[in-house]
């Protein structure tokens, strides 16, 4: 009776929200297996597009997973790892966003019922570790590698993989020719790195067929000056000079101040400005430079002065396509134009001034270190062409790790049928809950080629089953089949070219088990009020830090 | 909005305001964007072919547009809805790339939405739907490449060219004198491109308007046109053989860029400015005789005291003349731009035979006409008119022409107009569609059924009897075996569509029929539309 006298602790803040235990672990799986649904019908070759318009008015169509769920503004805590695996995959292979989604939240789903049903969630995490690291090994095993391949061999099955991709995107009646264009563009950057060595350009208007790739870099006409067209258009073996400064008649310095006593010295002063800029004209012209390209402003004064010498030039280039220009051109740009060396110019074959659409782009094609690569986009409508854009960047990321990590496994649900069966074979192995885990978790792989039908509007029982019974044969031939896009049957993927990189599947599989491992493991959310001053903004701050470690740290403690 | 619920059976948030978006998903979100789609076709549909009526737009500060032409009226109508905004774009992009067929692309497209709503509706997958589309476009293209004529033409022979600029001509508000218009158009055109490397930069064409008289009155003139008069009222008004001095430097004494200070402390020094002033001017004019320039164009203003100066040395000028038309008159007379007068030589000068200035009517109004230039590659068509709205349609049925022109610059094949070119396609497609096994086969003849849209939508608004007129003209195709049976919509008494000299690009009617089914098939794609509930 003394205890219940004593005074109530309040550890929190009023109206912070806590909500623990089982209840709460089913309902974050509730909201994981909503964000998993938006997205579930963008899968594969029959999947739809969202249209995401938002409160600003900009409108977004697109396909891509990880697009949607960013744009979902999902504020739901337990839900937003599922943005974050989305986004993860994105950056790191650049596709297959739809998919990690999609298993995370099937894992979970199949996961409920065992929790519903008192199974501890720290069982249920270790037997979809163990069932992860038997998945990508299996995979590992597997994937059939490319390497060694000629090069000509290798640009085909490159191209195979980026069509596999493409083929579920807009622009999938052409996966052929975006296909093509992606291997090119990746295989022109070479070795190295730099994404950011491909540019994309977009011009509305025309149709995709239009779309074009230029080896070595294109864009748009900059704002120019009277005089710029009496310049010269086009250029065979021109000289590339890059520069980093004004070309205009200006105050040399901004805070100075001529004070004259003798009204005969103006002229000199004028005189003297007008030498400045006419010297550093003068000594662009002297390089032997035929292409002046900057970043900063080329006045009117300096475009007629080289429309006069038969010089191309272009002010304010953007800083991305300046860098590609010396990238391509093997150029250097400068600060100054003082002892401008011939080995900072740049060169190309060919530089034009070409009409594209509506608009006039300036080209430099078959430039000598060829790193570079500029991709132009056309399309009937503006949301059409950022969609194409975002699918073909897809594609070039999966060329990309294709080339790098070089296996493949088969699509269309092949290879997750596969794991799936042999998951099964192997719980069948083990004593214990853990069988009953595993053979779920190898339930929800199937996922993957039941939305392909459903989206495709087949009977995905009656496929599944087929698949099942492919899989299952003793010979183990069965192993590259999936589900037949065109028919409504199954057929075998690898015969028919459906390949995806492995690294994609062991990184969907990968993340899509750590979050799932992650929500099972949260116990309780404590939700802060909203901070209502400006001066809660602090409190809010350091609110959300302890409210965040509390539900990790919480969930650890307990393990 | 997808809900999911907590403990207490209360549904939660997951999105962010989730209560404030509306959400449309699956059969209902394709009907709401098909119709969508297709009220903006209806809207359109009306102002197709020579028949067609003309739409009257206000903009919300008053000003009105008369057009016909299809990217003008959907630009102008500013549309809200998502779905609609993307048939904007298509015509725009079909403005961008080919100028003409505007209204056309989007009738196509509205066409290609309403038979795949019946498609949709009898449960056929929107996707396999947009890729029968895909395949049938693809046939249709092959096969308007089969059908095309290639024609010559040169400079001496530009009458093929003519007829096809009057087709589109002929769908405008200036039909009456679509013969002269085209003439122009024709002629520009040839005076501005670049027959090898088949290019024409449209931007040397100038298109210069003017309120007043009959657009009979409209011109080509070989040189330019300035909207200026002579810098000073007693100034010669017509000079032959100019020598003209293009100046970027106004007639004023040069000021430093960096901030300057003059001290002056006594009368002399202030004197000696004044002097140096009157000298500056007295150089700069001096400057300008002396290189033996007969007129100076200025993009900058000059005060009175230099025009006064100007006038009594005998050196007509024209000031405020804006940076493209200063580019163009130099391109046009051979000339340089000159920034600063110390670089002033003979050489960098322009010359035109004859610059004089124009007064029209009883308006005050003047204008600066440069002609007989050394080069003639720039060129002004100048529009007369009975009212702005009227000169304003000119203009926009002017770059029609011009774009037709410059296509068939650039790809010199052709296919019959009036309906044809669709019905021929039509046929085709519908052939082909019964070799496809599966769904598509459907979409392949919905898509045959959609191309008759065009044809149909020409009868109707010429007030023919569009189902008869169709279906006749279609038996006479096949019978005749003759793809230039069209639509008769000017009452002509023939169906031949070459007889009729109704001749349209074929890369234009190549871009509606692959812009329509690129776009329709974004549309159909969709079936998940979040949008704020607000608006």
């Amino acid at each position: 009776m003394a205890s219940m006298m004593q005074p109530q602790i309040i550890l929190l803040k009023e109206g912070t929200d806590t909500s623990q235990g089982k209840p709460q672990l089913i309902s974050n799986i509730n909201a994981c297996v909503a964000v998993a649904d938006v997205v579930r019908t963008t899968l594969g070759p029959r999947g739809m597009d969202k249209l995401i318009h938002d409160d600003k008015g900009n409108t977004t169509i697109s396909n891509d997973g990880a697009t949607i769920m960013k744009l979902l503004d999902i504020v739901h805590p337990a839900a937003k790892i599922l943005v974050d695996i989305a986004k993860s995959q994105d950056s790191e292979v650049g596709d297959g966003t739809t998919t990690v989604v999609l298993l995370a939240g099937e894992f979970l789903k199949e996961a409920q019922p065992f929790i519903e049903d008192g199974v501890h969630p720290q069982n249920l995490i270790r037997s979809y570790r163990t069932a992860s690291y038997l998945a990508i090994e299996k995979i590992k095993e597997l994937a059939v590698s490319i390497e060694g391949k000629s090069l000509e061999e290798k640009k085909r099955l490159l191209a195979k993989c980026a069509a596999t991709t493409l083929s579920s995107k807009l622009i999938g009646g052409e996966k052929e020719f975006f296909a093509t264009m992606a291997v090119d563009a990746v295989l022109a950057i070479g070795a190295e790195d730099r994404l950011n060595m491909i540019g994309m350009k977009k011009v509305p208007g025309g149709t995709m067929r239009d779309s074009f790739l230029v080896n070595g870099v294109a864009f748009k006409k900059t704002f120019s000056y009277a005089g710029f067209e009496q310049q010269p258009k086009k250029f065979l073996n021109p000289k590339i000079l890059l520069l980093n400064i004004e070309l205009e008649l200006k105050s040399e310095k901004e805070n100075a101040e001529i004070r004259l006593s003798d009204p005969l010295q103006y002229q000199s002063i004028v005189d003297a400005e007008w030498n400045i800029i006419y010297d550093k004209l003068d000594k662009c012209v002297k390089s032997g430079a035929k292409v002046v390209l900057s970043r900063l402003a080329i006045g009117d004064l300096a475009t007629q002065y080289f429309a006069d010498r038969d010089i191309f030039c272009a002010g304010r280039v953007a800083e991305e396509d300046l860098h590609r220009v010396a990238a391509a051109a093997g150029g250097t740009v400068q600060t100054t134009v003082n002892n401008v060396i011939d080995e900072v110019l740049g060169t190309c074959d060919i530089f034009e001034e070409k009409q594209v659409g509506n608009e006039r782009f300036n080209i430099f094609s078959g430039c000598p270190s060829g790193r570079t690569a500029t991709i132009v986009l056309r399309g009937g409508a503006d949301q059409f062409i950022e969609e194409a854009e975002r699918s073909l960047h897809d594609a070039i990321m999966i060329v990309r790790r294709a080339l790098k990590n070089s296996s493949v496994v088969s699509g269309g649900g092949a290879i997750d049928m596969e794991i799936s069966r042999y998951l099964r074979q192997h719980a069948r192995t083990i004593a214990g809950k853990s069988q009953l885990f595993i053979n779920s978790y190898a339930k929800a792989l199937e996922v993957i080629p039941r939305q392909l039908c459903d989206n495709a509007g087949f009977d995905a029982t009656d496929v599944l089953n087929k698949l099942r019974q492919k899989h299952a044969l003793p010979s183990g031939e069965g192993a590259p089949y999936g589900v037949d896009i065109n028919t409504g049957g199954i057929a075998d993927s690898f015969a028919n070219f459906v390949w995806e990189p492995a690294v994609i599947k062991l990184n969907a599989i990968n993340a899509a088990t750590e979050a799932a491992c992650l929500v099972l493991s949260v116990d309780e959310t404590v939700k802060n009020p909203k901070s209502e001053s400006a001066q809660g903004d602090a409190a809010t701050m350091g609110g959300r830090g302890r409210g965040r470690g509390g539900y990790g740290g919480r969930g650890m403690r307990r393990r | 909005m997808s809900l999911a619920f907590d403990e207490f059976g209360r549904p939660f948030f997951i999105i962010r305001e989730q209560e404030r978006k509306t959400r449309l998903r699956g059969l209902d979100a394709q009907k709401a964007n098909i119709s969508a789609g297709k009220a903006v076709a209806r809207i359109l549909r009306t102002s197709l072919g020579p028949k067609g009526m003309d739409k009257m737009l206000q903009s919300p500060d008053g000003e009105v547009t008369i057009t016909n032409d299809g990217a003008t009226i959907l630009e102008q109508m500013d549309v809200d809805n998502q779905i609609a905004k993307l048939m904007v774009e298509l015509s725009r992009s079909q403005d961008y790339e080919i100028g003409d067929g505007t209204t056309g692309v989007v009738v196509m497209a509205g066409a290609l939405l309403e038979e795949a709503q019946k498609l949709l509706e009898r449960g056929i997958h929107p996707i396999r739907v947009a890729e029968g589309y895909e395949l049938a476009s693809r046939i249709a293209f092959e096969h308007l490449e089969s059908i095309a004529h290639k024609f010559e033409f040169s400079c001496a022979n530009e009458e093929p060219l003519i007829r096809t600029c009057m087709t589109t001509l002929s769908s405008k508000i200036v039909n009456r004198c679509k013969r002269s218009l085209a003439e122009i158009a024709v002629k520009a055109v040839l005076a501005v491109a670049d027959l090898e490397r088949r290019d024409v930069n449209l931007d040397l064409i100038k298109v210069e308007g003017k309120v007043g008289g009959k657009l009979e009155d409209t011109e080509l003139i070989y040189g330019i046109i300035v909207d200026k008069d002579m810098s000073h009222p007693q100034m010669p008004k017509q000079i032959e053989d100019a020598h003209i001095a293009i100046l970027t430097c106004p007639f004023e004494p040069p000021k430093p860029k960096t901030k300057h200070k003059v001290d002056i402390d006594t009368v002399e020094k202030f004197q000696t400015l004044r002097q140096q002033e009157q000298k500056y001017f007295d150089d700069m004019v001096q400057k300008c005789k002396d290189v033996g320039a007969t007129l100076v164009i200025c993009q900058w203003g000059f005060d009175d005291e230099a025009n006064h100066l100007l006038m009594h040395r005998n050196l007509p000028a024209v000031r405020w003349v804006g940076g493209v038309e200063l580019e163009l008159i130099a391109i046009a007379t051979g000339g340089r731009i000159v920034p600063r007068f110390q670089e002033l030589t003979t050489e960098k000068l322009g010359k035109a035979g004859l610059v004089r200035e124009k007064a029209f009517g009883t308006t005050k109004d003047r204008m600066i006409y440069i002609e007989h230039c050394a080069n003639s590659r720039a060129v002004t068509i100048f529009i007369r008119g009975g009212n702005k709205m009227m000169i304003e349609e000119t203009k926009r049925s002017i770059h029609d022409a011009l774009c037709v022109a410059r296509n068939l610059i650039r790809n010199n094949s052709i296919v019959y107009g009036g309906g044809s070119a669709e019905i021929s396609c039509s046929i085709a497609v519908e052939a082909a569609a019964d070799k496809y096994p599966g769904v598509e086969q459907y979409a392949i003849r919905a898509f045959a059924d959609a191309l008759d849209a065009i044809p149909m939508a020409l009868a109707e608004n010429s007030g023919l009897q569009p189902i008869e007129t169709l279906s006749a003209v279609k038996s006479q195709q096949i019978k005749e075996k003759n793809n230039c049976c069209g639509i008769d919509c000017n009452d002509v008494g023939t169906n031949d569509m070459r007889e009729q000299n109704v001749f349209e690009t074929l890369i234009g009617k190549q871009q509606q029929i692959l812009l329509a089914t690129q776009v329709v098939k974004m549309i159909l794609k969709i079936d998940d539309v979040i949008s704020p509930s607000e608006y």
